[in-house]
């Protein structure tokens, strides 16, 4: 081994898929290296490449994969090894956590023995003793009841303890390096901020050496010393994080920084810097730069031929010869507009003490056999949910209402019950004044017309069996917005409304991209020619530079034909650049509302302060106590559990109260002084967000 | 309506021609030759199968009788061809009649949830509570067995895993937002069934449906050689093997034969399956 | 946990209620009347009625229901019509020699059925596989009492290897009571073997390709131990549920193979009382049929309770 060299040296690493008759390269010629102690950061969008880059090192890729280049770990070859050994430094000398910590976990096993099972192979423990240690780092990962976790299976915990748990595991020999594959996309933002210090303090306190992949920025910038940045399957950038996030050399990077949303209030008329077009899926760079067609810098030379890695001036690999000369990323124009006052009275949408509560399935399945008092009873008890308790608000028409809650909080539910896809157990929904749950079956019809939806999975929101011309017909015909001769027409319409070109109208969903499909479902949602769209996370399952794109979309119809939104997200920044005001919800319950700027400024709720933190990594922030988002319905503040602030019983005891901030902002707390913002958050730097 | 799914279903294929799978290639010409020649019988057999040669009986299988002749010197080859009538024919009744009372329970089942799932789930718990072969019995032990009436049972006894089959897939649809997209709408619970759901589960009824007429042929097949399906002297494949008991010593053809014929049958029928998951299925990606 | 196990218990009470009627009001629709049938030549209207009166096939339907399901929980199930003889010892008989039969089978089919799943599973795409896969293919398509006589044809007129047919005690030796058992057993097993095999082949397959196989293999566990402690238990929870199934279509099987071995056992006993419409031996053969079936799936399903942790430790810790 070693001692001078990097752990890991990567060098023209090529990898290549086979795929029926076609090969695929997947990444290009990469090289970079790791020195211990060291964090490296492979930052891309899906479809660049760098979840292969760990997959090969981990020999994870499978048969049909070709992997030329070196992998050079503590000096060895890892590729060049016998499988034998290979296997064996994998587990000894290298960690690895995975994505989605809900399949990563054998379901069969508890979590004590998934952990010590390395142990035993590598370190040749004894299983009693491996579950020992198993227990001790399952503390250090901050699991309280380490016990009783490591006698669990993975299906009784959440997934922040699943990571965690995973972490645990992949750590168990005392592994130098540790590869992170997108390790937080599936959790939380509150848990992935505690997944994130977690790991800082491994870094600071072991010295582990760390290769993190993902394609959010924000997340590296808190952990990694360097960034390497991929785009289509080549490295486009490469160096110290602050350098490269402060000062991105190549247009990808700038593009990929500019369009990411502030945390800040938007004006009505500004859009966000985006990145034209897409990824393509099977680069070509022999003809030119692989960014060319999207790049606004591009010129003929850039299409020449392939673009070889240039240094900038302060030296660092960029794969573009005209770095030094650019400026930054054209920023999109802002469009003048007025701000609109919205009158209270004459609302669009009024919400009034709305509650839903799910109860569990009855049948058979209800019945509980419990011991009371010595004798056996069989009786039901159906779970209750109050999944969303007491929320009142109105949206005035042109207005859009920002809803904001980690997941669980129930705000797609409010969703739903605004559009009376759930009946609500509670209170009322009143659309132009009539109340909807008092309307007959059939006029509800007109209320549909006027009140459609987007959701947030791009992969199931359209039916797979249906052209795109099919899916936006379909309402043209249902509510007779067209006659049978003009629906060809009024689609195509549709679709340059949703900028798609016309003859996208003969493909089917698994033919577009994440980003085309999204279009047709706001097309499809447009096609009634409603007045209120409630949009469900519409961007968060697609790339950080397709989301600007939609998000400027949405803004332009919104603009375009006096739309009114619900817009529910669980990222800040993206909610506070289209709404006019923002609601926080956590377990049902409203925390916070008022103007963007009021919510985004202080004075704050404590959960709000808690969400903010965590959007921008703020280290001085109170940590929410340890506890799960959901559940049973209780008398009292619902964040009462986790309230770094609490004041004791009367937070559980009593609801909190409305205080009025403002006239239009409202907290729903027991302080009196609510908790103000420390310099971190500050409202005009453009700081990177969450992912 | 079937018109468009078949086409749905021919499209996926074509679309993928270049890389069929074998499977699909060399099963769906082996039915399709099975169903010419079912379909041409009689005019295909040399002999028809009722007619008695007394003075040829025993024969083995030669020049003048393909496959030999049976203990009344009827052609063994000839009635092979009828047979292949009869077989079919149960098979394809029965698993239309499984699916046209099936399909609608099991998408209404998982559309609904609630009571109407719990009280379908529940019946059909019920049916599958009986061993197979039993519910037929039952059924065909109390009534004057005919064809029609023993693909009656058997598409009866199928109804069960093929509505369980539909709504599981329907629930996985479920899930999916183009359905509660629809319901924003506010589209009729005829609408979602028919061009929501229904197009995205044919695939994979396809895939069942297959497997189906396999199970229906060789129950109807066990059906006839107990006695209880069609009754002498039709030319059933199953009730050839029975007859063909006592003389298999002596002239195993005419047992044999028939059941080379049934092995060919589910064999062909099976490759088609098989060759319609490998195609149709991934793209489901539905799960069994 | 237990609330699995109460709702498993309640549901197969009600099956086993429902399908005691449906049996009872299946044969009660019998063309010929019982009545008929013993008094033979000898019915007149007169006689005919008496004797129906004294059977009490006059009586309306549910008190009939009643009496006889009553009789059969007390263990009488009436007397065999044609046999003139009680007929619950025959019947108790027929069982015990079809359980052997049954008991055997399933052993053979859990046991190399599961094995030739996996071992066509981790050898994936290489001859192992294929052969397997041949031999399953053989297997499926064709029905028992074929392969039965294919056996009698081989084992037994030609090469006069084993008894082809009947029953021995194993008071009389245990060659011959093996003896007899052999074929009947190989023909029932060896459809459901390939049945199991395929279902525990795709099974295992999935466990193979999943995630939490993959990591293991990332943490540089040998394939040996990541094979049979993490694919293998995922995969076998299913097989539990697929051999379950296969019971029921190894009851279809045993009647089948008993009436081809002219083994005397229930299956055989039921063609026959089907044939000569017995009444009561009918009802009561199909009924422990089911019965037994019932009780089988149900076994299936508390042990897959206990096998699947997510059924046994139900909720979260959280």
């Amino acid at each position: 081994m070693n001692g001078a060299g990097p752990l890991l040296e990567i060098r023209n690493l090529t990898i290549r898929y086979r795929e029926d008759d076609r090969r695929i390269t997947a990444v290009r010629d990469i090289s970079f290296s790791l020195k211990l102690g060291g964090s490296l950061a492979i930052v891309g969008e899906s479809g660049s490449g760098k979840s292969s880059v760990a997959g090969a090192i981990l020999d994870f890729l499978g048969p049909a994969a070709e992997v030329t280049g070196a992998i050079l770990f503590e000096g060895q070859d890892l590729a060049a090894l016998a499988p034998a050994q290979r296997r064996r430094i994998l587990g000894r000398r290298i960690g690895a956590v995975f994505q989605d910590p809900f399949t990563s976990l054998n379901p069969a096993l508890r979590i004590g023995r998934q952990i010590a099972e390395p142990m035993v192979q590598h370190l040749g423990l004894r299983p009693a003793e491996a579950l020992g240690r198993a227990e001790a780092a399952l503390q250090e990962m901050g699991i309280d009841r380490a016990a009783e976790v490591a006698r669990a299976f993975p299906h009784q915990l959440s997934g922040g303890m699943k990571q965690r748990a995973l972490i645990a595991a992949a750590l168990a020999c005392e592994p130098p390096l540790l590869i992170l594959d997108e390790p937080t996309t599936a959790l939380d933002v509150t848990v992935e901020a505690q997944i994130l210090r977690l790991l800082s303090r491994l870094r600071r306190d072991k010295g582990i050496t760390l290769l993190f992949i993902s394609h959010n920025l924000g997340v590296v910038r808190r952990l990694c010393d360097e960034v390497a940045v991929m785009y289509a399957s080549q490295l486009v950038e490469l160096g110290g994080v602050d350098r490269v996030l402060e000062h991105p050399a190549h247009p990808y990077s700038k593009g990929l920084l500019a369009s990411r949303p502030p945390l800040a209030a938007a004006s009505r008329g500004s859009r966000l810097a985006a990145i034209g077009g897409q990824m393509p899926t099977i680069a070509k760079p022999d003809t030119g730069c692989v960014f060319a067609p999207r790049c606004p810098f591009q010129e003929p030379r850039c299409n020449a031929g392939p673009q070889s890695l240039t240094m900038t001036p302060d030296g660092r690999p960029v794969r573009c010869w005209k770095s030094d000369s650019l400026g930054s990323w054209p920023y999109q124009l802002v469009m003048p507009s007025v701000a609109p006052v919205f009158r209270r009275g004459d609302a669009l949408i009024n919400a009034t003490e709305l509650s839903k509560i799910f109860e569990g399935r009855g049948g058979l399945i209800g019945w509980r056999l419990s011991v009371a008092r010595g004798r056996p009873r069989l009786h039901r008890q159906p779970r209750r949910v109050a999944a969303v308790s007491d929320v009142s608000f109105s949206i005035s028409p042109g207005e859009v209402l920002g809803l904001v809650g980690e997941s669980g909080c129930g705000k797609s539910t409010l969703g739903r019950l605004l559009l009376q896809l759930l009946r609500q157990s509670g209170g009322s929904v009143e659309f132009d004044g009539a109340d909807l749950a008092r309307l007959p079956a059939q006029a509800l019809s007109p209320f549909r017309k006027q009140a459609q939806i987007v959701f947030q999975n791009v992969g199931s929101s359209l039916n797979p069996r249906l052209s795109v011309g099919e899916a936006l017909e379909r309402p043209l015909a249902l509510f007779s917005l067209a006659k049978p001769r003009d629906r060809i027409r009024r689609v195509e319409a549709l679709l340059e409304m949703v900028r798609l070109p016309a003859a996208h109208r003969n493909r089917f969903p698994h033919q577009l991209s994440g980003g085309e499909r999204q279009r047709v479902a706001i097309a499809r949602a447009l096609a009634t020619e409603p007045r209120f769209v409630v949009c469900d996370e519409p961007v968060s399952a697609l790339d950080v530079s397709v989301q600007a794109t939609i998000i400027n979309l949405l803004a332009d119809l919104r603009d375009k034909f006096g739309l009114s939104y619900l817009f529910i997200s669980h990222d800040l920044a993206v909610v506070a650049q289209l709404s006019d005001r923002i609601a926080v919800m956590y377990r049902g319950r409203i925390c916070e509302i008022g103007t963007a700027a009021e919510v985004l400024a202080p004075p704050y709720h404590p959960y709000t302060r808690i969400l903010l933190a965590s959007a921008v990594d703020d280290d001085q922030a109170p940590e929410p106590t340890a506890g799960r988002l959901a559940g049973a319905a209780q008398a009292g503040c619902v964040f009462a559990a986790r309230c770094p602030h609490k004041l004791g019983s009367l937070c559980d005891t009593q609801p909190p109260p409305l205080r009025a901030a403002s006239a239009s902002h409202t907290i729903a707390c027991h302080l009196d002084t609510f908790p103000v913002s420390l310099p971190c958050v500050s409202v005009d730097r453009a700081a990177v967000g969450t992912g | 309506m079937v018109a468009r799914l078949t086409d749905l279903t021919v499209a996926t294929i074509v679309r993928r021609r270049s890389r069929l799978p074998a499977s699909l290639i060399v099963g769906g010409a082996l039915v399709l030759i099975l169903l010419t020649i079912a379909a041409l019988a009689q005019w295909i057999a040399p002999y028809p199968y009722d007619q008695m040669h007394i003075r040829d009986r025993f024969l083995p299988p030669g020049l003048h009788y393909l496959a030999g002749t049976d203990e009344y010197g009827r052609d063994v080859f000839s009635r092979l061809l009828f047979g292949s009538q009869l077989s079919l024919a149960l098979g394809v009744t029965a698993t239309l009649i499984s699916m046209g009372i099936g399909v609608p329970l099991g998408l209404i089942a998982g559309y609904r949830r609630g009571v109407t799932d719990e009280l379908i789930m529940r019946t059909l718990e019920l049916m599958m509570a009986f061993p197979p072969i039993m519910l037929v019995l039952l059924i065909l032990a109390v009534t004057p067995p005919s064809l029609m009436k023993t693909a009656i049972a058997i598409g009866v006894l199928a109804v069960a895993p093929i509505a369980r089959v539909t709504r599981s897939v329907t629930l996985d649809l479920m899930s999916g937002e183009f359905i509660e997209a629809a319901r924003a709408r506010g589209e009729r619970l005829g609408y979602m069934l028919m061009r929501e759901l229904l197009p995205n589960v044919w695939p994979v009824l396809m895939v069942e449906a297959s497997l189906r007429v396999v199970f229906a042929v060789l129950l109807g097949a066990v059906l006839s050689f107990l006695g209880f399906g069609v009754q002498p002297p039709a030319a059933d494949w199953g009730l050839m093997i029975s007859n063909g008991r006592a003389f298999v010593d002596t002239a195993p053809w005419i047992s044999l034969a028939p059941g080379i014929a049934l092995s060919i049958t589910v064999i062909a029928v099976s490759l088609l399956g098989d060759g319609l998951r490998e195609v149709l299925d991934p793209r489901l990606g539905s799960g069994r | 946990m237990a609330a699995y196990v109460a709702q498993r218990l309640a549901t197969v009470m009600v099956i086993m209620v429902a399908m005691s009627v449906l049996v009872f009001l299946a044969t009660h629709a019998l063309p010929s009347s019982a009545a008929a049938l013993i008094l033979g030549q000898y019915s007149t209207p007169e006689t005919l009625a008496a004797l129906e009166h004294k059977l009490g096939f006059d009586l309306p339907l549910p008190v009939q229901y009643w009496h006889w399901a009553r009789g059969m929980l007390q263990g009488d199930m009436g007397q065999s019509l044609e046999m003139e003889r009680p007929v619950a010892p025959i019947l108790w008989d027929a069982l015990g020699r079809s359980a052997i039969l049954a008991a055997t089978a399933m052993t053979v089919v859990s046991t190399l059925g599961l094995t030739l799943g996996v071992v066509a599973a981790v050898w994936r795409g290489r001859w192992p596989d294929h052969a397997a896969s041949i031999f399953t293919y053989f297997g499926v398509s064709l029905p028992e009492f074929y392969w039965g006589l294919v056996f009698i044809l081989v084992f037994g007129s030609t090469l006069h290897l084993l008894p082809t047919s009947g029953y021995a005690n194993l008071s009389d030796g245990l060659g011959a009571f093996s003896s007899h058992l052999v074929l009947p057993v190989a023909t029932l097993a060896l459809t459901l073997l390939a049945h199991v095999a395929r279902l525990t082949r795709s099974s295992m397959v999935e466990a193979l390709e999943s995630m939490y196989v993959k990591v293991a293999r990332a943490r540089g566990l040998p394939e040996r131990l990541v094979i049979v402690r993490h694919a293998l238990r995922n995969a076998l929870l299913p097989s539990i549920t697929v051999l379950a199934q296969d019971f029921g279509f190894l009851i279809g099987g045993i009647v089948a193979v008993e009436t081809v071995f002219a083994y005397p056992g229930l299956g055989r006993m039921l063609v026959g009382a089907l044939e000569r419409q017995d009444l009561p031996l009918m009802q009561a053969a199909i009924l422990v049929l089911t019965a037994v079936y019932c009780l089988a799936n149900l076994t299936a399903d508390l042990l897959y309770g206990v096998a699947n942790p997510r059924i046994r430790y139900g909720g979260s810790i959280d």
